[in-house]
């Protein structure tokens, strides 16, 4: 079992040596249930710090928005940015790391294992407390313990956690600066890509009715995007609300904005805007499942991510994120690679 | 004109002259209705043109609302329709709808000393009110125009100014010196500074990059301007030209609507997002 | 007027709608969201994901189409809403408040014809909240109420297996009249039962905005306070809050080409949000809000300081979906009351 308080112990004393700009980490919300992304500088701020199992967020995403804030300002960093990290938010820094989207050295990793369980999908929640809304939720053992109106509510983990928790497989940090909790890698309480089994059972016309449905449903939000680290691109392929304009950009660059896709959520453009996207995570989701959660009707987008993450893994022996001195999957070529599907 | 605020009505471009070359060239456009009347418009009023297939844009209308064959557009390429609108031929037809926002209230000014500051492609914007003014010359005591570009190759109606001579003081300044400038060599601010335009019974009207505006308005407030002797006119990102879709909103005003053109005692009530 | 309507006649007053097209939440894929239907109204939904907003502002609405042959000029065709009259079931009192809010948008100044065109066919039968469907309701700080009739055509009570029926509007008695064996006149005892009901929604607690009178004065004395840029941390800048929002309204307009030559497309109306960073961007890549802080800080003047100017009314009715929704935790209540706490 994690003790909260030792991680705030490391969190403080950190930040009292000066040994780290901020750490990011978790704090109690202030709508109920959920904790929330905290970004603690001083010291005393630290005791905020919590790990319960609403820390669903990938708060590698902040990662990325730090740097690209340092690089609006023409700065550079005086000193790292301490982050705390999940199994599969360590691997998506790593990837970052692969990327050279940072340094090493900028960044302080401080893992926490994820050991028996995972977190919480509120989706899978919401039915077992007959109505009544969680106000807080904590670990114990291989249970989630859920406070509520009606008192304290008992779950086994494995009935109310996110689908991708069930199926992980790394759920320790295995890259990392200090990290807390056991390992129990190996623990596997789903079949990794089961879901995306079932649905490839079926035939051509319902996985496109599938699709098509779902794809009409997406109302372009761009939350999936907002919230995935390895959505970093300044400028998106599909639109350019993100494009950084500067003084020096010329008219041209202006009036050539990329406009793959229009504005308009119609099916045409979520397919362009959700397939394209699938696509440039391949070899690079670590399966956080941040999107999936984020999106706020429900388009089972991990299931796309999934089918990148299996290709990858069954095609050319691919983990995402593994370790930082390891290839990158669209980067590197092997001799054993297949070759058999270009004709 | 049609009931429909986003329906435009056909505009044919009648003439363009190239103001300024370069990557931050500027045309000016004179556009005629294809069938019947365009709008009437006051000073300091924008309008929504189109290129069909590539979309909308606000522009400040640089002709005055004397003249009644045609209106006036002077664009600089930045984006995506102004760039569009480099490419057009004398001939073809483009889209307007308007006009918006409100005007430069010229006819409280009679009788006093008008002083325009303009920088850059805000020239275009204070342009119908100088016209103006001009063409009703013994309405207003002195008028004075400062106008400054970067170089002199960036300063726009070059003739219009010329001529404008025989009615007003006219100041041009550049911000380099340069071979062959013989005016003012500095930013417009400075060239206000130097001039020092004395603010009694007067009126003045600024347009230009942001920057310039800025430190405009902190000159003149030296020179002894009260905030209510000075007026600007502001462009914020606009997409309806009617109050709705929120993008030129600052403050409890849109100012599609309630600009764009603003006393400094007003605009300095607003949060300075624009 | 006010009527009882039996729980198992609703399918039947629905059914009696032909003048209308009826939507009632329905829940799929996991979330509840209006849906045309037939029969088989059961309003037993929280509040819907989205709010009812789309009805007469849809997300994407098409303006009129253009051609163009090279050397002609460009012939353009306007393409007005023919929508069919929708009636829309199971709307809660905040999304209800959403209605004059977004009325005085497109109304003022000038008529926006088309939301015009589809507002005037559209109804709402409003349900009341007996308790608050969300955690984050707080529609009581806002100047609204679990049994407010604002905007609404008819409003429902539920009464166990019964409704008690309200025609708020001459529409509303219409809808009834179409059905009206189907209705029954309330006793001395309903009347009473409604009325506890009401008073036991009312003295609900809900989540609360500390000063919300204050508001639009304390914020304005707060815009350049740090906490705007340490609230905004979070943010990922994404388009929840105001997609989801009963009373945002801000679009884009855009031409999109279906061919280039000969020219051939629509322009097009989509909802916009003040929260992605192109949104104020000028062309000259001047951004007069250029990061999270000044755009949530926007977000939040408007509904509660610039709406409130302009209109005498806050903008937002505290349906709480943007503090439920928002995935990384930013919550407008939170923020109101923390901005506003320590301004005289």
């Amino acid at each position: 079992m994690i003790n909260i308080q030792d991680i705030r112990d490391t969190a403080k004393d950190m930040l009292a040596k000066g040994e780290v700009r901020a750490v990011i980490g978790y704090r109690r919300g202030s709508r109920g249930m959920p904790a929330e992304p905290a970004f603690i500088t001083n010291p005393e701020q630290a005791e905020e710090l919590v790990w319960d199992p609403t820390c669903f967020h990938n708060l590698s995403l902040y990662l990325v928005e730090d740097r690209k804030f340092l690089a609006h300002l023409n700065k550079t960093s005086d000193a790292p940015i301490a982050i705390i990290a999940k199994g599969c938010d360590a691997r998506s820094i790593v990837v970052l790391l692969q990327e050279h989207y940072f340094k090493r050295e900028d960044v302080y990793i401080i893992g926490v294992s994820c050991e028996g369980t995972g977190v919480v999908d509120e989706r899978k929640l919401a039915p077992h407390l007959n109505g009544f809304q969680a106000t807080k939720a904590v670990f114990d053992g291989d249970d989630f313990v859920f406070t509520t109106a009606e008192g304290e509510k008992r779950l086994p983990a494995r009935e109310v956690m996110a689908d991708r928790c069930l199926e992980c497989r790394n759920p320790f940090p295995k890259e990392n600066n200090v990290v807390f909790g056991e390992d129990r890698t190996g623990r596997e309480l789903a079949e990794p890509f089961a879901a995306l089994a079932r649905f490839e059972a079926q035939g051509t016309g319902e996985r496109w009715d599938f699709w098509s449905h779902h794809f009409d449903r997406c109302i372009r939000c761009f939350a999936c995007r907002s919230v995935c680290p390895m959505c970093y691109c300044d400028e998106c392929v599909v639109d350019s609300i993100t494009f950084p304009v500067t003084p020096a950009t010329t008219a041209e660059e202006k009036a050539n904005r990329i406009r793959w896709i229009e504005r308009s959520a119609t099916r045409s453009e979520n397919i362009t805007y959700l397939m394209t996207r699938a696509m440039h995570l391949a070899g690079r989701c670590t399966d956080c499942g941040e999107c999936e959660r984020a999106c706020p009707v429900n388009v089972p987008i991990r299931l796309l991510n999934n089918k990148m993450e299996r290709e990858a893994r069954e095609k050319f022996g691919f983990e995402p994120g593994a370790s930082v001195g390891g290839p990158s999957l669209v980067a590197s070529f092997l001799d054993s690679d297949p070759g058999d599907f270009i004709r | 004109m049609s009931d429909n605020i986003y329906l435009p009505q056909l505009a044919r471009v009648a003439s363009i002259k190239e103001e300024v070359a370069g990557e931050r060239s500027i045309k000016t456009f004179r556009v005629e209705p294809v069938d019947g009347e365009l709008f009437e418009h006051q000073c300091g009023q924008c309008a929504m043109l189109s290129i069909f297939g590539r979309g909308e844009s606000m522009i400040s209308i640089a002709s005055s609302p004397l003249i009644r064959e045609y209106k006036q557009f002077s664009i600089m390429r930045v984006g995506r329709v102004s760039s569009a609108f480099h490419e057009l031929e004398v001939g073809d037809v483009v889209g307007i709808r308007g006009p918006y926002g409100n005007n430069f209230p010229i006819d409280d000014w009679r009788g006093k000393n008008l002083i325009f500051i303009g920088g850059g492609c805000g020239l275009a914007p204070i342009w119908p009110v100088i016209t103006t003014a001009v063409a009703q010359r013994d309405n207003f005591k002195n008028i004075t125009v400062f106008y400054g570009g970067r170089s002199p190759r960036d300063i726009m109606y070059r003739a219009e100014l010329d001529k404008l001579r025989d009615a007003a003081d006219v100041h041009l300044s550049v911000d380099k010196a340069e071979e062959g400038w013989d005016s003012y060599c500095g930013f417009v601010p400075a060239n206000v500074m130097d001039k020092a335009p004395s603010p009694s019974n007067a009126i003045a009207i600024t347009c230009g990059p942001p920057i310039m505006i800025k430190f405009v308005i902190q000159n003149l407030r030296q020179i002894g301007f009260t905030d209510e002797q000075i007026y600007t006119t502001i462009e914020n990102k606009m997409k309806c030209g009617v109050g709705k879709c929120g993008r030129c909103n600052v403050g409890k005003d849109y100012v599609c609507v309630k600009g764009p053109v603003y006393s400094w005692a007003e605009l300095k009530d607003l949060p300075e997002e624009y | 007027m006010e009527k009882i309507l039996d729980k198992k006649q609703v399918d039947a007053w629905v059914a009696a709608l032909t003048d209308w097209e009826v939507h009632a939440p329905v829940l799929e894929d996991g979330i509840w969201a209006y849906q045309p239907v037939s029969g088989a109204v059961r309003l037993n939904h929280p509040n819907t994901k989205q709010s009812p907003k789309g009805f007469a502002f849809p997300q994407r609405e098409i303006f009129f189409s253009f051609e163009q042959i090279k050397g002609e000029p460009p012939k353009l065709t306007q393409i007005m809403p023919q929508a069919a009259r929708h009636a829309v079931f199971g709307v809660r009192p905040c999304d209800g408040r959403g209605v004059p809010r977004m009325d005085k948008v497109f109304t003022d100044h000038v008529d926006d014809p088309y939301y015009n065109a589809r507002r005037k066919n559209v109804a709402y039968v409003g349900l009341a909240c007996n308790k608050p469907p969300s955690p984050n309701c707080f529609c009581l700080s806002v100047g609204g109420s679990p049994v407010s009739t604002d905007g609404l055509d008819v409003q429902l009570t539920d009464m166990g297996d019964r409704y008690f029926v309200k025609a708020v509007t001459e529409t509303g008695k219409t809808m009834m009249a179409a059905a009206s064996s189907l209705f029954a006149e309330p006793s001395a005892a309903d009347k009473k039962q409604l009325k506890q009901i009401h008073a036991d929604a009312v003295a609900h607690p809900q989540r609360k905005i500390n000063d919300p009178d204050g508001a639009p004065a304390k914020l304005e004395a707060s815009f350049d306070s740090p906490l705007w840029e340490e609230m905004a941390r979070a943010c990922i800048g994404c388009g929840i809050c105001t997609f989801l929002c009963p009373t945002c309204h801000c679009f884009d307009i855009n031409d999109e080409v279906q061919n280039k030559a000969p020219l051939k497309g629509q322009r097009v109306r989509t909802w916009d949000n003040c929260q992605f960073p192109d949104f104020t961007m000028h062309s000259s890549g001047h951004n007069p809000r250029e990061n999270t802080a000044a755009r949530l800080r926007q977000r939040v003047n408007h509904k509660f300081q610039y709406f409130h100017k302009n209109f005498g009314m806050h903008q937002c009715t505290g349906c709480g979906r943007c503090v439920s929704e928002c995935p990384v935790g930013i919550d407008i209540v939170t923020v109101v009351n923390k901005v506003t706490e320590n301004v005289g």
